[in-house]
């Protein structure tokens, strides 16, 4: 496991948005919402490969994402918004009622590539 | 110190986007509003208007953009602290300027820029609002708008998300005086946000029975409010099977508003837009529903004994 802790950002597409509308229990929202953007060189340090698994665990909660190399700034990894992103946000809004939904600091294992459920626990 | 995104359309030729992508959240942005439309005061369009990106990635907007500045992230306060003081000449340490992850000679086109255009708008999205900042760094930014007009005019403008958000902001403000984060447990409105607002009343667990209405608070909020929604009564208004009717004990199936049920959206720069239904559905509306609903508990004896709540009922 890596030691080294990852700037998670979740965000929104044009194609998560589309499939909001579509269907939240299609394969297709479901893959966008369990794919996390990378930097290549973060994911040689991780350990893993495009297409793999991995565990991504936030000191609330953890859920499972598919690594994909994208062009995005070294030490933060990208989501778009969904369940699995939730399941890693803690329900502090710092008196604002507003909560933070990005800039959570992460941890990441890697999973190889089974093609395991995300985590709901 | 805001404007109507018509205004936008024919007046602004310096656009910021600060901490948001419209290319992929507000794809007709660009094209209906801010970039490429031609008016009266902008007739080349395009050409007569300038756009620069402050994100800490590139996003599919930086093709868009003529100036991309990529802050550091959890900078953006600092960032905006920092032009404050140079559109006013103030002396800024490297140090400071390091932080931001921007050269000075950057922040210092940036400035001129701001200067030289004669409207310009800040639209700012959740990379501003909801980072470690959050309301600081959204009052930052409408403060730097105000400055500005010292120099020439400019406004600010929240990039809001899906749905009808807007909406529900403007008819509680005219209803209840407040946009949202509202308690009418005493008879009347108060206002607290962390206290009443939807996640932090969740979070507390304060609820026994939650009534949702055309929102999917199950696949959108933190982990503890949802585990709070699925521990006690929830009911869920809404047309479609989402997380949320799954941990709710009853769903109603409505129409969806603006294509079965008739309504009124409210567009990001607060214009209402009437709404007429394209398609017959067989559902009831959400007011019909919600009607029926106030109209049954009216005819239930009232538990409290006289009307409005009672005070001495909630602190005595």
């Amino acid at each position: 496991m890596s030691a080294k802790r990852y700037l998670l950002n979740p965000m929104r597409t044009a194609k998560q948005g589309v499939h909001v509308n579509v269907g939240k229990d299609g394969d297709e929202y479901i893959e966008i919402t369990t794919t996390l953007s990378i930097h290549v060189d973060d994911m040689a340090e991780i350990g893993v490969s495009d297409g793999d698994r991995a565990l991504v665990k936030t000191e609330f909660g953890e859920a499972e994402f598919t690594c994909q190399t994208a062009k995005v700034p070294p030490g933060m990894i990208f989501v778009p918004y969904g369940p699995p992103t939730c399941q890693l946000m803690g329900g502090d809004t710092d008196g604002t009622g507003m909560p933070t939904s990005k800039g959570w600091e992460v941890e990441i294992t890697p999973l190889g590539e089974a093609n395991s459920q995300v985590i709901t626990e | 110190m805001t404007c109507t995104l018509g205004e936008v359309k024919n007046r602004a030729d310096f656009i910021v986007y600060w901490g948001g992508n419209p290319a992929e959240c507000h794809p007709r942005h660009f094209t209906k509003y801010t970039l490429m439309q031609k008016s009266r005061f902008l007739p080349r369009g395009r050409k007569d208007r300038t756009m620069v990106l402050v994100d800490i990635r590139e996003t599919k907007s930086v093709k868009a953009a003529d100036v991309f500045l990529q802050v550091r992230p959890g900078k953006d306060f600092e960032l905006i602290t920092i032009l404050r003081a140079m559109i006013k000449d103030q002396p800024i340490s490297d140090a400071q300027l390091a932080e931001t992850g921007l050269t000075r000679e950057q922040l210092q086109d940036f400035v001129t820029r701001m200067k030289a255009a004669k409207f310009g708008v800040f639209f700012f999205g959740m990379g501003l609002s909801m980072t470690r900042g959050k309301h600081m760094n959204s009052a930052a930014l409408l403060t730097l708008a105000a400055e500005l007009n010292a120099f020439t005019k400019f406004v600010a403008m929240p990039m809001r998300g899906h749905g009808n958000v807007t909406g529900a902001d403007v008819i509680m403000r005219w209803q209840t005086g407040y946009p949202f984060g509202i308690s009418f447990n005493r008879g009347y409105p108060r206002y607290n946000p962390g206290e009443f607002s939807t996640v932090d009343v969740l979070v507390r667990g304060d609820t026994d029975c939650n009534f949702i209405i055309g929102a999917d608070p199950g696949a959108t909020m933190p982990k503890p409010a949802i585990e709070h929604l699925a521990s006690v009564p929830t009911i869920v208004l809404d047309p479609h099977v989402t997380h949320t009717s799954k941990l709710a004990r009853v769903h109603i199936t409505t129409a969806p508003a603006g294509i079965s049920a008739p309504g009124t959206a409210y567009r990001m720069d607060e214009i209402p837009m009437p709404l007429r239904p394209a398609l017959e559905s067989p559902y009831p509306s959400d007011e019909e529903v919600v009607r029926r609903i106030k109209e049954t508990i009216l005819k239930k004896p009232d538990w409290m004994g006289e009307r409005p709540q009672m005070l001495t009922s909630q602190v005595g």
